[in-house]
């Protein structure tokens, strides 16, 4: 994992556009099953309702904290929304491990890179943003607590 | 009321797991999360995606009528096959799917009691396969079937006259605590609240945790007794985007037996972003139906109301 995240992003990306909008379906799917379980020490403070991303009606659990300067997320989401877990899935293998700034210099919008507007529609695709901008905030969050 | 006025809109798992492969039957599965289908869906099922199939991509409404019979033609749907709708949820897409073909007049519309849930919990088999291909049929669709669509001029005068709306969203939607994100305006409105007036039932109650519906007697003690709808009046559904009150439709039209009740599709991204519309905030005292348009909660008019749309 030497790549940086743009690098990564590009790659995932282009695995995308490679695609036809059914395929990019069946690609999403398969980064939500490669979506490692929540790890057993996580399960308690998801149980209590701790972590959870509220702007998404599905039940959505993000831990986002740095190691050294480096971003770990773990993360877990209801079987029942693949489409959310397997956009997950992507953050999740494109930022882990990454530096706190490249993650930070990624591009707001970047659910459109993926091409998958015509293959969700436009008002699932702002759900994934959300998730997109809450990861985001909570590096923000990390970093500015490593400073103080 | 001991049993649902039109029992026979809902059909059981296991009456769909039988009638798999009947010819007059198709079984149509939709859902919230476009994959769901591709990770597994009832054997012989095809899949017709609200946002992608039933809605105009560039206008704000619809497909037409003849997109409508493309569709169906497409899926071997005719005219008088039987379709049966389910989908994640608790069937929420399903009934909105199902709305819609009744829009179009489409007359033999089911539902599968209990949706994907249900099917899981029974420990069905899932197909994992592509969407089936089946022959090509003839359709031929009505003219929109407008006795169950609303459109905000009428729901205006509806409000005007006191007459019961049922607001579906959660409570903090209804009360315009706005679930609304720092650098991003959901599928929103600039305006939090609810129409003055509307009672406010949140969809999901109609439904056990199976994912079936409640009984007749529980549903009616929900709509009738606690919210004080009436058969008499003519009732109005409205949410968001018109998805989620959908299903209350289906509940008090077929299940219930309530003779008119509309949809409003528009929903609270039309009527929070109008200009000059009547909002309410906090809880309404009123119950619905109650045939009187004074409202004793906090009715503004959007021009005069501070900004809710900033709360967070």
């Amino acid at each position: 994992m030497t790549n940086s995240v743009a690098e990564r992003l590009e790659q995932v990306s282009a695995e995308f556009a490679e695609c036809e909008p059914r395929e990019r379906l069946e690609l999403l799917l398969e980064y939500a099953e490669n979506l490692p379980p929540l790890p057993p020490e996580y399960q308690a403070e998801r149980d209590a309702g701790l972590n959870r991303v509220h702007e998404c009606q599905t039940p959505v659990f993000l831990w986002v904290d740095l190691v050294g300067d480096r971003v770990r997320i773990v993360a877990d989401v209801a079987p029942e929304a693949p489409t959310v877990k397997g956009f997950v899935g992507v953050l999740v293998e494109t930022f882990n491990g990454a530096p706190a700034e490249e993650v930070l210099g990624v591009e707001p919008n970047l659910v459109q890179k993926f091409g998958l507007l015509e293959a969700l529609g436009m008002m699932r695709l702002r759900g994934l943003s959300a998730i997109a901008s809450v990861i985001r905030r909570r590096v923000q969050k990390a970093v500015a607590g490593n400073s103080n | 009321m001991a049993k649902y006025a039109h029992p026979e809109v809902l059909v059981s798992t296991d009456w769909v797991d039988q009638h798999k492969q009947d010819s007059s039957v198709r079984i149509v599965e939709s859902d919230e999360d476009l994959l769901l289908y591709q990770q597994g869906h009832v054997p012989g099922a095809v899949k017709i995606d609200w946002q992608n199939d039933l809605q105009d991509q560039l206008v704000r409404d619809y497909i037409d009528k003849d997109r409508f019979a493309e569709l169906c033609a497409s899926k071997g749907i005719s005219n008088d096959t039987t379709v049966v709708f389910y989908g994640d949820k608790n069937n929420w897409w399903a009934t909105y799917a199902l709305w819609v073909f009744k829009l179009y007049g489409h007359e033999k519309c089911l539902i599968m009691n209990g949706g994907r849930k249900r099917w899981e919990l029974d420990g069905r088999a899932w197909d994992r396969g592509a969407e089936p291909q089946y022959p090509r049929a003839n359709y031929v669709a009505k003219e929109p079937d407008l006795s169950i669509r609303a459109f905000r001029d009428e729901v205006f005068k509806h409000q005007k006259q006191g007459k019961p709306l049922v607001d579906v969203r959660s409570p903090g939607e209804y009360t315009g605590e706005l679930l609304h994100m720092p650098d991003y305006p959901q599928e929103g409105a600039l305006r939090g609240g609810h129409i003055p007036g509307a009672a406010n039932v949140p969809w999901s109650r109609a439904v056990n945790d199976d994912g079936t519906f409640k009984s007749a007697k529980e549903l009616e003690a929900l709509y009738v007794k606690d919210c004080g709808l009436s058969r008499r009046t003519p009732v109005v559904a409205y949410c968001r985007i018109g998805e989620r009150s959908s299903h209350t439709w289906f509940v008090l039209k077929y299940l219930l037996g309530f003779p008119k009740v509309k949809n409003y599709d528009g929903s609270w991204t039309e009527w929070g972003n109008l200009v000059g519309m009547p909002i309410a905030k906090g809880v309404d005292p009123r119950p619905a139906g109650q045939g009187t348009s004074k409202s004793t909660d906090q009715a503004k008019t959007a021009a005069d109301s501070t900004s809710a749309a900033n709360a967070s």
